[in-house]
């Protein structure tokens, strides 16, 4: 079913759910939110995908948690990873039914500049690439006994610094020279398929539409 | 016909006041195969990127002469317009990556000239099956091989129907399957119509196939002909290294130019030896390091499987094996980035069980095969100071020792990141050897290094061997490993099949043939039976014409 969903009606339910989230206030209607969009990625093959983030997410999620309690109470707290953890159970479901080139040449079919959606795509397919790239770096340092563990990566944590950016500037150069390669400059560029809106992304935003507004009001 | 490249009289600067080509004049015919031969900074890259406009429309700097591709100046057609004359694959296929699927990424360039998609469609099947690379169609980038990538970078330029296909060191990470398969690739294309350009230091590599070699040195062309003619020359003195087989013939006093096996043969009488005996010369003394039994496996895959291997003071030993075949993940465990899942390492007798990465750093150094990833310092000097001073045990007499040993003394102020891929990594094994380890792991530490830098790297690491250190060096370089080590292991699919003198190891052309390593020269011409040479990565004789009925489609289009 989601493959037949225009990319642009999924990015569209995308932002309205985000919209929810991030406008409820009410923690059980927060916890339902959540445990739903947990529900929906433990039962889908996002699964893995959503558990490795929520893993690199836990400590950003603990201080912001922390601060929100700080200031505001406990409510306020929980209030924060809830809506942090939706947020993400959110970001992966909308990733992983809409692909960045399914996004990038249904926008451009919409009429985007080329040049302007493959910012969208390059930063999506390019994302996991530089992570790969700085897991490089980090494991060069560590090989000649650079310790980032605890308190020594506040102190050498720059050292990583130097190599991945040079790296990244490097490989910049490179994807241009690949781009250029493949003719990307050309003014014109043919969108891969066809879109077109039909019933089911309109049905798609309304429930979202209508869900959000029973959600928020 | 008209030509394809006429360049007249270019001179080119980089923006950074680099000079990069000098009063070049050459014109570059339809049909042609060329090799562009020149060290590292002779200017190949330079000429191949001005001939599809990404010189100076990308690069900028000063370009003066007149460049003419197809008719079209340079100066003044943007680069999206010449790549449908010229097509350019670069030394990094992962940067010409630029989709997510395979599929996608052959559409892109098409679908950039405003193609409609049903001719896109035919583009994308058309260039897929000349690279038989259809199975590949459905895969995502990321998960291709090397020689995957690089055979989709080159159908991914085919795809715009260029006329002339130029190649940057497309051998540079490829094993002997991988080369060989892109020789193949090449010797189709050829043969359909389409004008080559190789640039490359590699010259066995393309020698023969090869109609006509161009020698750039310091931004001039200095030899301009047929690569028999080119080679009988003194390359050396342009920093290239001619190819093993000629210089076998010129070391066996032959005043000939032999590029295939069979050439060779005619020219020089193989030593008649019968095959060498297969001992096992593992060390006597005791290890530096050692696997036991080791086994790792990821994503469900078994990487290394149950290998035994060690590695004593003085010794240097190859492990050698095609692209993933677990020789990087062998390294990777012998420093603790990984740990075993079963077996044991042993480094000085005591197994590394849990203990951290910065302890073991002090008895074993990595190089890893991007030595950039290594280098953060503002100066060499800093550079070599800072692992000894992180793990403790600065000693400044040994610095002086490593700085002499790997001849960083001119480069010592300099930023590490302006340095030369040889220099950088030179001055990783040295930042490396500050720290004092016992042993010394590289992986693929001739990738990318022009001939100069391969020699000088050979000097320094038998020097380092003679200093009592262990060496062990993952590779795929068999001519280079050949010369520099005591002993091979050979790893096939995770496992190692054998371990032996290199000697040894290559006088057995099934192994050989299994490892899908490529043979010695020097060894090569000594195998009595000629399909074992040639399963074992060598040519008999120059490709024959493959021109057919089923070689109609990509000629016409083009």
């Amino acid at each position: 079913m989601a493959s037949h969903v225009d990319p642009r009606a999924k990015a569209l339910t995308y932002l309205i759910g985000s919209a929810a989230i991030i406008l409820t206030l009410d923690l059980v209607r927060l916890a339902i939110i959540s445990g739903g969009l947990a529900m929906l990625l433990i039962g889908t093959r996002l699964r893995q995908r959503w558990l490795k983030v929520m893993l690199a997410l836990t400590p950003t999620l603990l201080l912001f948690a922390l601060v929100a309690g700080w200031s505001g109470g406990y409510a306020a707290a929980m209030g924060a990873a809830l809506r942090l953890t939706a947020l993400v159970g959110a970001g992966v479901v909308f990733f992983g039914v809409a692909p960045p080139e399914g996004l990038g040449d249904a926008f451009l079919a919409g009429g985007v500049p080329s040049q302007i959606m493959f910012l969208l795509e390059g930063a999506l397919r390019f994302t996991p690439m530089m992570g790969a790239l700085a897991r490089e770096v980090y494991e060069a340092q560590a090989s000649r006994g650079m310790r980032f563990d605890g308190v020594h990566l506040l102190h050498n944590g720059p050292l990583l610094l130097t190599p991945l950016l040079l790296s990244v500037m490097r490989f910049a150069d490179d994807l241009a020279e690949g781009l250029e390669t493949r003719g990307f400059g050309s003014p014109q560029r043919t969108p891969l398929r066809e879109y077109r809106f039909g019933w089911q992304d309109g049905a798609l935003i309304g429930a979202a539409l209508l869900l959000a507004i029973f959600i928020v009001q | 016909m008209s030509p394809l490249v006429i360049c007249n009289e270019v001179t080119y600067q980089y923006r950074d006041g680099t000079p990069g080509l000098h009063q070049v004049s050459l014109t570059i015919e339809p049909g042609e195969f060329v090799i562009v031969a020149g060290a590292s900074g002779s200017g190949k890259s330079t000429l191949c990127r001005l001939l599809n406009g990404l010189i100076p429309h990308i690069h900028g700097g000063n370009l003066t002469g007149r460049v003419l591709i197809a008719g079209q100046d340079v100066h003044s057609t943007p680069p999206y317009i010449l790549s449908r004359s010229v097509g350019l694959a670069l030394q990094n296929p992962e940067a010409q990556s630029l989709a997510t699927t395979v599929a996608r990424d052959l559409a892109l360039g098409p679908a950039c000239q405003g193609l409609d998609r049903t001719t896109i469609a035919a583009r994308v099947r058309e260039v897929a099956a000349l690279l038989e690379i259809e199975p590949l169609l459905n895969r995502q980038l990321i998960s291709l091989s090397g020689g995957e990538l690089q055979r989709v970078a080159i159908a991914g330029v085919l795809a715009l129907h260029p006329r002339l296909l130029a190649l940057d060191e497309p051998f540079a990470f490829l094993d002997a399957a991988g080369a060989s398969r892109l020789r193949e690739t090449l010797h189709m294309l050829h043969q359909r119509g389409v004008a080559i350009i190789v640039a490359e230091h590699r010259l066995a590599e393309v020698a023969d196939l090869a109609t006509r070699m161009i020698v750039l040195h310091e931004g001039r062309v200095v030899a301009d002909g047929a690569p028999r003619a080119v080679l009988a020359h003194e390359v050396q003195q342009w920093g290239l290294e001619a190819p093993p087989l000629v210089r076998l013939a010129r070391a066996a006093g032959m005043d000939a130019t032999p590029l295939t096996l069979d050439e060779a043969l005619e020219v020089i009488s193989p030593n008649g030896s019968a095959p060498l005996a297969f001992p096992d010369c593992a060390p006597v003394t005791p290890p530096v390091i050692a696997w036991e039994d080791v086994s790792f496996a990821h994503d469900n895959r078994m990487v290394l499987s149950q290998a035994h291997l060690s590695a004593a003071a003085g010794e240097i030993v190859g492990v050698l094996g095609a692209n993933g075949a677990g020789k990087t993940t062998l390294l990777r465990l012998g420093n603790g980035l990984l740990r075993p899942q079963h077996g044991t390492v042993r480094i000085q007798g005591q197994a590394i069980g849990r203990r951290p990465l910065w302890e073991i750093a002090r008895s074993v150094g990595l190089v890893v095969q991007n030595p950039g990833h290594m280098l953060f310092a503002p100066t060499v000097q800093d550079e070599l100071e800072a692992g000894p001073r992180a793990l403790q045990r600065l000693d400044r007499a040994w610095i002086s020792h490593i700085i002499d040993q790997c001849h960083l003394e001119p480069v010592l102020r300099r930023p590490p990141h302006q340095l030369s891929a040889g220099e950088q990594r030179r001055v990783a094994i040295g930042a490396v050897l500050a720290s004092q380890p016992s042993a010394l792991l590289l992986d693929e530490p001739t990738a990318g290094q022009d001939a100069r830098s391969r020699q000088a790297l050979r000097a320094l690491l038998t020097d380092v061997a003679r200093a009592g250190v262990a060496v062990l060096i993952a590779t795929h370089d068999t001519e280079w490993a050949y010369a520099l080590c005591t002993r091979w292991a050979v790893l096939d699919a995770g496992v190692i099949i054998a371990s032996g003198t290199p000697s040894a190891i290559c006088a057995q052309p099934a192994l050989v043939s299994q490892a899908r390593l490529r043979l010695p020269a020097e060894e090569a011409i000594k195998q009595p039976a000629r399909p074992a040479a040639e399963a074992a990565g060598y040519r008999m004789q120059s490709m024959p014409s493959r021109t057919g009925a089923g070689d109609a489609g990509f000629s016409k289009s083009t």
